[in-house]
């Protein structure tokens, strides 16, 4: 199922990327944490917009990567010239896009747990005024959870679209559209959240939705409930791309 | 071994492959004959089980090409067409990755076959010249040992000395039993290294042949000249294989098999001539006539 020689080859050529998007998110983290001028914009800028948008970049370029431009440039022959099923690629590279989203959440939660440890933070601060107490590591995490499950529905969908098309031009053409629609649709309906009328429709028409942060800062249970949602689009967008993948005929 | 049973796969605009079928058999070398565009990286990559056949079937060692493809791949090598290497990597951990990938724990061979194509896999593959990209394909393609071969175009960007080296090469191959089928634009290698040749156009098989015929020469076009019209008529109730005659250079030629020289000599020697040339049909003539529109065949036309 897994082929480690290929994991390690996704992991080398994907580590700028990955470094790049990981370091710049976790550093404005820290910023948005620590500096006064900008800690009340913590949940509503940083998690709001960074944790969608710099994952989302990520996983546009890597899925496109992964699959459509090897078969696209032809090295891919490489790969299955030797004894490694489809199947195996697909679901190593899945498995690289998803692994590599969750050390990416990881590295930023851990950064943001010593942050607040250093400097913690009341929600009042945060700009939610009805709320008592501080922030808790406890919410630190279940937040970094929320945006990661909808973050690798965003994966799951562009690689669907790396694995259906052969070539770069339409794999990155429609991931790209889905991105940004999907980021866009966000933070248009963020600004419906705000007070912006109408605006709050927007809500509809991105993945982005189930990532819910309001619900754990207010300590419901409503994010664990919608991120059903996004698992099963994953689940969904990961199989037919392996699926179409596995049966096409590959331009090679 | 390789066993290719009237594939079609019609791409449109005339492109594809049509009910091509051959076979190459245990320790034979097939050569796979034809002009850019003509099939034959087509057809190896459906022997590779990267596209499906519309019409056909493909199989390696008795297996389907298209469902088995991962189990024949462990005793296939491949080189393809083109040299498109993943991204990022060095020679050196392409190399590494391949042999990860295959499974290969004895680095002997990988080194002789380094040192044996003098390539240096250092350095980023990105930075490579097309010619140590194409080194890197053949290291990596021959460092398993496998038994069955499918190179495409394997010379095309290197040096003549290389194509020398990997045409040595590919001759031990052979002598060790390996099955071999090479596609190729080249007729001296495809003459070099084959057992027979098949030769494709437009996507469709025209004609098969052994290379000791071909080396032999298929045909032998005899040209003579005549000092006056009179032998030339007469000449031409000879009942020969004539081919062209000129009246005004008052030339004749003639195809002239090898079962008919006599025939030929006799005919000939009632004659004063004025001139006489012998030409042997060679590999590329055989091959231009299954191409070329005006179907010219050694000099001479058919029309």
């Amino acid at each position: 199922m897994l082929s480690l020689p290929l994991l390690k080859q996704s992991i080398k050529s994907n580590s700028v990327m990955w470094g790049s998007m990981t370091g710049v998110m976790t550093l404005l983290c820290v910023q948005f944490s620590m500096l006064d001028m900008t800690r009340s914009m913590l949940f509503t800028i940083f998690y709001g917009m960074m944790t969608t948008i710099l994952p989302g970049i990520y996983v546009l370029v890597t899925s496109n990567k992964l699959l459509a431009s090897q078969v696209d440039r032809g090295s891919m022959a490489y790969v299955l010239a030797t004894p490694t099923k489809r199947t195996t690629v697909t679901f190593t590279q899945a498995f690289y896009l998803v692994n590599s989203l969750i050390a990416m959440f990881g590295i930023l939660t851990l950064a943001h747990l010593a942050c607040n440890a250093a400097k913690p933070i009341t929600l009042g601060e945060l700009g939610f005024m009805g709320l008592q107490g501080d922030l808790t590591s406890k919410m630190i995490m279940q937040v970094n959870l929320s945006a990661l499950m909808v973050c690798i529905a965003l994966a799951a969908v562009c690689f669907m679209f790396s694995g259906i098309f052969s070539s770069t031009k339409y794999s990155i053409g429609l991931s790209g559209t889905f991105i940004g629609v999907s980021i866009l649709a966000n933070m248009l309906a963020m600004f419906g959240n705000l007070g912006v009328e109408g605006l709050d429709k927007f809500k509809y028409l991105t993945v982005c939705t189930f990532y819910d942060y309001n619900s754990v800062l207010t300590g419901g249970n409503e994010w664990i409930t919608k991120m059903i949602f996004p698992a099963a689009i994953a689940l969904v967008a990961f199989g037919l791309g392996e699926l179409v993948f596995k049966k096409k005929d590959l331009p090679l | 071994m390789i066993k290719v049973d009237s594939l079609t796969h019609d791409y449109g605009h005339g492109r594809g492959v049509f009910d091509v079928s051959f076979e190459v058999s245990g320790g034979e070398t097939l050569g796979f004959l034809g002009p850019n565009g003509a099939g034959k990286s087509t057809t190896m990559r459906h022997l590779m089980g990267f596209s499906k056949p519309q019409k056909g079937s493909l199989s390696i060692s008795g297996l389907d090409c298209t469902g088995k493809s991962s189990e024949i791949m462990k005793t296939v090598g491949y080189l393809p067409g083109e040299v498109a290497l993943p991204e990022g990597l060095s020679g050196r951990q392409f190399i590494k990755m391949m042999q990860d990938m295959r499974g290969i724990k004895n680095e002997k061979r990988t080194s002789e076959l380094l040192e044996r194509f003098e390539l240096d896999p250092s350095g980023s593959v990105k930075r490579m010249s097309i010619g140590e990209k194409r080194k890197l394909a053949v290291v990596t393609a021959f460092m398993s040992d496998p038994d069955i071969l499918l190179l495409d175009e394997p010379t095309s960007g290197l040096d003549p000395l290389m194509q020398e080296v990997f045409i040595d090469f590919i001759r031990e191959e052979k002598g060790r039993g390996k099955t071999i089928l090479l596609s190729s634009h080249i007729f001296a290698e495809v003459e070099a290294l084959c057992d027979r040749i098949a030769i494709i156009k437009e996507g469709r098989l025209v004609s098969t042949v052994d290379a000791a015929d071909i080396r032999h020469g298929l045909h032998n076009i005899m040209t003579v000249g005549f000092e006056n019209q009179k032998d030339f008529n007469e000449f031409g109730k000879a009942g020969l294989d004539f081919k062209l005659r000129d009246r005004k250079t008052l030339k004749c030629s003639v195809i002239v098999d090898d079962e008919d020289i006599n025939k030929f000599i006799s005919a000939v020697k009632k004659f004063r001539l004025k001139s006489f040339d012998e030409h042997s049909v060679t590999l590329e003539e055989y091959f231009m006539h299954f191409y070329k529109k005006e179907k010219s065949f050694g000099g001479v036309s058919y029309a």
